[in-house]
């Protein structure tokens, strides 16, 4: 598939966004329960900003993705059946019930509305981002996608980004959680490298269809596609094939483990073990963490392989022997050969 | 509920592109234009095409099979285009089970493409929106229009009658008939999609060449010194008088 960078930017501004709440609300309610300080005002108004920001960012950048911007309010309409729908009403609620959770805490308000609000803001954030996930993980034709560990590893990566984000301000703001946010930043990191080798791991075990199932032709008939009837490439060929992409796909992989994980892990143990504690670590960990993302979201996306690249003989190939016996077994509803 | 369909015969397709031109060129102009193309007398000609012939060969040398495959929008009955679009664009007619888009709602988001198996929506880059076959619905309802007329301009101009159109859920309709008669089949099936289009498999044509060779290269064959003139001149032409001077050395 051909990576949409605006949907790339979206990933990364809402993941942080989302992340980042997540645990600045987290420690608030679990001061509720007499458990921690809290934060101090001024840095719940500075992330709670910043949050902000950065989710308007994303919805601004993503509706790059799409053809009549100005329409863009219409993606409500059918909330009902489509994840894409879902996703913009719950990232458009997520970010007006932010906006009211951090008025209601700077003007000191009842604490019952202001966590209300709160746990409203948790609550859409995290729909919001599974809303997202189910766009890809829902596509049944994209194979490589459709399975519940897409929607997992991509909520990880959303805890990933905002647990090493929250290491570097419990660092700047001088918060007494950096020890909790260098523990969470492994374990989200390690969770997440886990799942994604997961996701990349179960390509191999995938039945892919071949060119008889989509033609509906007997299976031990060899087929070649020798002419897909127009000169130049056309949209079916390329935006579910990017060519320039799938040859890059084998350098860029393991570039976006590297990055995305490894490094970051390296950085948090070395934290951890020596108890070093400066800007550049935690920063450091937090921008290798978001570019290493941007080009694990853009493997992601080159990775999936369209079942209607088969008309075009640009699929994967299954092993025609290895899947002999599975296909013998299969009915097929015609016979050319009588 | 009534499936408006098209029923493409893969024995008489010659993919000649008839039908992909007409449809191109009908849609361009009517009420559901343009199809936007780009760079059309260039190195690299694109468009939007709501109809597209591929070409597949089948079977091992030399006993393969070359056939053509028209496929444009299936109209399927549970078309999993409609469920994902966010904005209602994309829909299915009740009264006839045509899948269309409402270009006026839709966002240009893509969402619908990535969810039909058979990359039968293309996006159209001028008008930022997604397209695709509409079953000519501007003429199969057009009353100014002689009923024998009131079909796809794919129907209507394919040379070789290889395409019919009609309800596929009316038992009295061509397309009913011939799909029950000649075994038609469906593109993916195991999609879940239910595609209302159908396609009639090509009757097997063998021809055994040693066979053939035998019967006719036999002495009692009163062609047999003619063929074999022929095919002595014939291959004595193809060979290069370089090479002919060779052999007589």
């Amino acid at each position: 598939m051909h990576p949409p960078m605006s949907l790339i930017f979206f990933f990364l501004t809402a993941g942080t966004s989302i992340g980042l709440f997540i645990f600045m609300y987290a420690i608030e309610f679990l001061k509720l329960f007499g458990k921690g300080q809290g934060l101090p005002q001024e840095v719940i108004l500075k992330l709670g900003v910043l949050e902000l920001i950065l989710i308007g960012l994303g919805a601004f950048g993503a509706s790059f993705h799409l053809g009549h911007k100005l329409r863009a309010w219409k993606a409500i309409k059918r909330f009902r059946t489509s994840w894409l729908s879902r996703e913009a009403v719950f990232s458009g609620a997520y970010g007006f019930t932010l906006l009211v959770y951090l008025v209601l805490n700077q003007v000191g308000a009842n604490p019952f509305f202001e966590h209300l609000f709160g746990i409203l803001t948790f609550v859409l954030g995290i729909l919001s981002g599974f809303s997202t996930a189910m766009i890809y993980a829902s596509n049944k034709f994209v194979l490589e996608w459709n399975s519940s560990i897409t929607v997992i590893y991509y909520l990880l990566m959303y805890l990933m980004l905002g647990s090493t984000l929250m290491a570097y301000f419990s660092y700047l703001y001088n918060l007494p959680y950096l020890g909790v946010f260098i523990f969470l930043s492994f374990l989200f990191i390690a969770l997440a490298f886990g799942f994604r080798l997961a996701f990349n791991i179960r390509q191999f075990y995938l039945k892919r269809p071949t060119l008889n199932e989509a033609l509906n032709l007997p299976h031990n008939r060899p087929m070649r596609v020798i002419d897909t009837g127009s000169t130049t490439d056309n949209y079916c060929t390329e935006e579910f094939f990017y060519r320039r992409g799938k040859e890059m796909l084998s350098t860029v992989i393991p570039l976006a483990y590297l990055i995305t994980f490894l490094v970051p892990l390296f950085l948090v143990l070395y934290a951890w073990i020596t108890g070093t504690a400066n800007h550049w670590i935690f920063g450091l960990t937090y921008l290798f963490v978001l570019f290493g993302s941007a080009l694990e979201r853009w493997s992601f996306f080159v990775e999936g392989n369209h079942v209607q690249n088969l008309f075009y003989g640009l699929y994967p190939e299954q092993g025609y022997t290895l899947r002999k016996g599975f296909m013998e077994r299969k009915e097929t509803k015609i016979s050319l050969y009588g | 509920m009534a499936q408006f369909a098209l029923v493409i015969d893969l024995n008489t397709c010659v993919g000649c592109h008839a039908c992909a031109t007409n449809c191109k060129e009908w849609n361009t102009q009517a009420a559901f234009g343009p199809l936007s193309d780009f760079d059309p007398y260039g190195a690299h000609p694109e468009g939007v095409w709501y109809n597209r012939i591929m070409t597949y060969e089948m079977g091992e040398f030399p006993n393969t099979q070359v056939f053509h495959l028209p496929k444009s929008c299936l109209h399927c009955q549970d078309a999993p285009c409609v469920p994902v679009c966010p904005t209602g664009a994309s829909y299915k007619r009740e009264q006839d089970g045509i899948v269309l888009v409402n270009y006026d709602d839709c966002i240009g988001c893509k969402l619908c493409s990535w969810s039909c198996p058979y990359g039968c929506r293309e996006y159209d880059e001028a008008d930022k929106v997604m397209k695709k076959c509409t079953l000519c619905i501007d003429r199969i309802y057009d009353e100014s229009l002689p009923p024998e007329h009131r079909k796809p301009a794919c129907v209507l101009t394919c040379p070789a009658r290889a395409r019919f159109f009609g309800d596929i859920e009316d038992p009295e309709s061509e397309v009913y008939k011939v799909i029950e008669e000649r075994n038609g089949f469906v593109l993916f099936p195991d999609m879940g999609t239910n595609p209302g289009n159908h396609y009639l498999p090509r009757i097997e044509t063998k021809i055994n060449i040693e066979e053939f060779e035998k019967h006719i290269l036999k002495p009692d064959n009163p062609l047999f010194l003619e063929v074999m003139k022929r095919h002595h001149v014939s291959n004595k032409g193809h060979v290069p008088e370089e090479k002919q001077v060779e052999e007589v050395v």
